[in-house]
């Protein structure tokens, strides 16, 4: 009657954190050697909360993502070749080169896009989980955002809602202490997001975001309800992001300190999700360095695939910003 | 002209253009199982402009859905809900509060589609009501209809005649493709033929509203009606005025306008709103690029002046155009 | 002689997963603060004047403190701001060698069980803000503050105030020791995750320091099987699982389960009980600790936890003494002259 994680859900879930690890390690790469255009927003340190949300939805739930959104689309089930491409702003990208990093997106998934607007995409989570009730499905809607988008006024206008028509939507907020460059204590007055839920009439939680059992716990929960018709749950995530607002090193700024950092890797989120799997015996250490390696192969090809996908036709330019009627 | 024409004379029936409304939108409810309306008052008040009255009755809460205020909200609802397999109708009770929600609309629902390179579809249409000359003053009063065809991925119509008002919302609700219908509040009790049953106005496509040899006038929304006075008026000085109701913004029919400009070699452009940076500087910028050798005069303006709508009703009648107006400024720019 | 007042808030408590499965109390961090505030102005009344406080990362006390600063000299003592349980480890044993005369403990069994693991024989006025809140009591912030006061301004001595709690001491094969106040279980579960003991069918063993019918929590199922004081000197042992009588439990707030009952057993003092992983152990409601396969751990009831001040005796002691009457003072020495 409890959420259990079995041994499948486990490496599934290390399966998605590693991914979303080496994605990231790649894309930065990528950014910091100049071979993708435009800015990109990375989500290592994080991925526990994208994998433990994630394993509990199917293709036809929706999440809506952030700025920093790469990791939403891998959890999600994003493949890396269109990603990369996407990245590099080639044809084959999940957008045809129309979107970039941060408007990825994957809608056969469920994955209704990354958004540079901070706090955009709650509301359209919002909506998606309107229409699934509308439908009457047992679908739900996920919108994931982080402390900053909590003071936005989006933020607050679809919780409500949420709430008061007891839509299927889990906000999960990824609170990793910055919004941009600003530290929590200096954008809000509060250190739990999950305290504004009362203010809406729905459950708040706060778990360790770094721990991916204890978000697959807390999430199962959420779904469960939200499945079940009792509404909007706001789960909060405590994380951190190991590098900049934008890219790896990204401005140089010393908006905080390499001690801080390395006190939230202490806990890494893959680390040590991985040596619990080994005490359980559920992975060896040598069955883990061949998912790394595999997976980095994956990555490699995917690059590869990036590099030699086409630039889209500039003819095409004008092409889907409307719908036209075959 | 002539298929509007036609289903006009068909229409016996005469209805108010706040009826057309309401009309319009059962209409799709009947048709659409994926649609419903949402917005602020608009089930248990059906609207505070009446146009939704019936429909809670006819179609229930699940379908007729009150929202807080909270228009961010109300839009992502739409856009949400769009994006996941839904229809929605969304009210914005005054287009002034465009504010609240340009995120949505400008960032969120106009560029999901291509910023997604296509994958989305967004079948939402949002119903807000515009204009002046009711005393609501500068919050209640404007025409921002400059503010949503500047947006690519928008589709923006504003219907003149309760005809077009019926035609045109079940158009925009069977467009895959968010559309704008801006509405007139002073139209509300305008009356003129509007059929049973469903029928489309096609977006995209003006309307040659009177026909005439020597000036164009283009105007939409409520001014239509002021512009076919000044034609009238218009006559008395030996001249023969062209109306074009533009009925649709974004798409904008261009080819209508040139041919008529073509022909008459003189064109009036005529809109509520105020005219610096308004919807017809984009007009008269396309008719000199398209027809500048086929004209005659300079081409005119008439719009609001540069300042927010007023509330005292001779601050507003002054501050709003109308017949004299056009006439006025016909006569000075051709010198008769 | 007056020693100073300590405050420990836990921050996290009151907003874990329970709020999701069982609807369990939520304790916003304003009501936290609301609630320090109340019991710093009922501490003032009874004479305290000085306060130690452990730097909470949300800064929980020192913002309460802030409202009341003319009336007390206050000072934070030197502790860790993880955002974990060892900051009121930490902050525990920082209070004891503050001096503290007595401390009021904002949080659930959880915290007030981490808040012992730093300082054994704390004088604790435990404040119920948490999901399983058998240890501490509910009770109105001022009063708390109150007894809590009279207690550090030596004008109610500790001996008379308060009781020493009994406790469960758990000794880990090759780590660091452990502690339970109200109940050491043994669960089948293989992760700490969420830390919420939710799986009742889950549960193996349980040592109660009580089994109390009226609370929620693992307590409840000895309580309904064989209630057992916090005034006895023993303490209960239930072996669990699918085959033993069921017995309906709410085994953490909102939550009522079907638990089998294997067999009960009254437990003495100073009788180990052997555990061998793998398994989970939970302390007071909260999965705490992988064993695994093969590690043993030893568990042993004694009274000797905090010494938990009881706030209706310290009042009623109080108002017998007149210390609240304006002349209390001297009646208190005449009567005891």
């Amino acid at each position: 009657m409890t959420i259990q994680a079995t041994d499948a859900v486990l490496l599934d879930m290390h399966e998605r954190m590693v991914r979303i690890r080496i994605f990231e390690e790649e894309a930065g790469k990528l950014m910091e050697n100049g071979k993708v255009p435009g800015a990109l927003h990375l989500y290592v340190g994080q991925e526990a909360v994208a994998s433990g949300v994630m394993v509990h939805l199917n293709d036809d739930d929706h999440i809506t993502s952030t700025h920093r959104g790469h990791g939403h689309v891998v959890a999600k089930g994003g493949a890396f070749k269109e990603m990369y491409a996407e990245l590099y702003g080639k044809a084959d990208g999940y957008c045809k080169g129309r979107g970039g990093s941060m408007h990825i997106c994957n809608m056969e998934i469920g994955m209704l896009g990354a958004n540079g607007i901070v706090g955009g995409g709650i509301p359209i989570a919002m909506g998606a989980a309107f229409a699934k009730k509308y439908r009457k499905t047992q679908e739900v809607a996920v919108s994931f955002f982080g402390d900053g988008a909590s003071n936005e006024g989006s933020f607050h206008e679809a919780a409500n809602m949420a709430a008061l028509y007891k839509l299927p939507l889990i906000l999960v907020c990824e609170n990793n202490g910055f919004g941009e460059y600003t530290r929590q204590d200096a954008h809000q007055a509060i250190v739990d997001v999950a305290d504004r839920a009362a203010g809406y009439g729905m459950p708040g939680v706060v778990v360790d975001g770094m721990d991916a059992i204890a978000v697959y716990e807390a999430a199962g929960e959420a779904v469960a309800r939200a499945r079940k018709g009792e509404g909007p749950t706001l789960l909060e995530c405590k994380t951190y992001r190991y590098y900049d607002h934008v890219g790896v090193r990204g401005m140089g700024l010393s908006y905080r300190t390499d001690e801080e950092v390395e006190h939230w890797k202490q806990r890494d989120p893959i680390t040590m999700l991985e040596s619990r799997l080994v005490e359980q015996g559920i992975l060896t250490k040598r069955k883990i360095t061949n998912i790394h390696k595999r997976i980095r192969e994956d990555a490699k090809q995917a690059i590869e695939f990036a590099e030699k996908s086409p630039l889209p036709d500039p003819s095409e330019l004008l092409d889907d910003v409307y719908y036209v009627q075959a | 002209m002539a298929e509007a024409q036609l289903d006009t004379a068909q229409a016996e029936r005469k209805l108010a253009y706040v009826n057309a409304i309401t009309e319009g939108v059962r209409e799709v409810l009947l048709e659409q199982p994926d649609a419903f309306v949402a917005g602020e008052d608009v089930a248990g008040a059906g609207s505070v402009f009446g146009y939704y009255q019936g429909l809670l009755e006819q179609f229930g809460p699940e379908r007729v859905i009150d929202t807080p205020i909270s228009e961010k909200g109300i839009m992502g609802l739409g856009i949400g809900a769009a994006a996941t397999g839904c229809r929605p109708i969304i009210d914005l009770m005054f287009m002034d509060f465009l504010g609240e929600c340009m995120d949505e609309v400008a960032n969120q629902m106009a560029k999901m589609r291509y910023m997604f390179g296509g994958h989305a579809k967004l079948p939402v249409t949002v119903l807000t009501m515009s204009g002046a000359g009711m005393s609501l003053a500068a919050q209640h009063s404007q025409s921002l209809e400059a503010w949503l065809t500047h947006l690519p991925g928008l589709k923006v119509v504003a219907p003149a005649t309760p005809y077009d008002a019926k035609g045109l919302i079940i158009s925009a609700c069977r467009d895959d493709n968010p559309v704008f219908v801006i509405l007139n509040k002073l139209s509300l009790a305008l009356e003129g033929p509007v059929p049973e049953g469903a029928y489309e106005v096609p977006i995209g496509k003006a309307n040659v509203i009177r026909e005439g040899t020597n000036l164009t006038i283009i105007a939409f929304s409520r001014m239509v009606h002021e512009a076919l006075q000044a034609a009238d008026q218009l006559k008395e000085h030996g001249i023969d005025a062209e109306v074009i109701d533009l009925r649709s913004l974004q798409p904008l029919d261009t080819d209508t306008i040139v041919a008529s400009v073509k022909k008459t070699h003189r064109a009036m452009i005529v809109h509520e709103a105020v005219r610096f940076g308004g919807f017809g500087g984009e007009l008269a910028a396309q008719i000199q690029e398209l027809a500048f050798d086929y004209l005659d005069a300079p081409i005119g303006r008439v719009g609001a002046p540069f300042s927010p709508v007023p509330y005292s009703p001779s601050l507003e009648q002054s501050y709003m155009p109308n017949a004299k107006r056009i006439v006025a400024e016909t006569r000075r720019l051709i010198g008769i | 002689m007056t020693a100073p007042l300590g405050i420990a808030v836990n921050p996290a408590s009151g907003k874990d997963i329970r709020r999701l499965v069982a609807r369990a109390s939520v304790f916003d961090n304003q009501e936290k603060r609301a609630i320090v505030r109340r019991a710093l102005v009922g501490a003032i009344h009874a004479g305290a004047q000085e306060v130690r406080y452990l730097p909470d990362s949300h800064e929980i006390a020192r913002s309460a403190l802030l409202e009341v600063e003319d009336a007390l000299s206050a000072e934070a003592v030197d502790a860790p701001r993880t955002g974990s349980v060892l900051d009121t480890v930490a902050g525990a044993r920082a209070l004891a060698d503050a001096g503290c005369g007595a401390v009021l403990t904002l949080g659930g069994d959880g915290t007030n069980r981490a808040f012992v693991l730093g300082w054994r024989d704390a004088p604790l006025l435990p404040i119920s803000t948490g999901t399983n809140n058998v240890f501490p009591v509910l009770v109105e912030a001022t009063l708390a503050g109150a007894a809590a006061g009279l207690v550090t301004s030596g004008r109610i001595p500790l001996a008379e105030a308060a009781d020493r709690a009994k406790a469960i001491s758990v000794t880990v094969e090759g780590e660091h020791d452990d502690i339970a106040l109200i109940d050491a279980v043994v669960t089948a579960e293989r992760f700490v995750g969420s830390r919420a003991l939710l799986a009742g069918e889950m549960l193996r063993l349980a040592l109660l320091t009580r089994a109390d019918p009226a609370a929620a929590g693992i307590t409840s199922i000895g309580g309904l099987v064989r209630p057992l004081g916090v005034d006895e000197d023993c303490g209960l042992l239930l072996e669990l699982g699918p085959k033993g009588d069921p017995v309906a439990a709410p085994i953490a707030p909102g939550l009522y389960q079907t638990i089998g009952v294997e067999a009960t057993r009254v437990l003495a003092f100073d009788e180990d009980v052997e555990v061998t992983g793998p398994c989970v152990l939970a302390f007071d409601g909260e999965r705490e600790r992988v064993l695994k396969p093969g590690q043993m751990a030893l568990l042993r009831l004694a009274r000797n936890g905090p010494w938990v001040i009881d706030v209706a005796r310290t009042m009623r002691l109080a108002a017998e003494r007149g210390l609240y009457r304006l002349d209390g003072a001297a009646r208190s020495k005449r009567s005891a002259g």
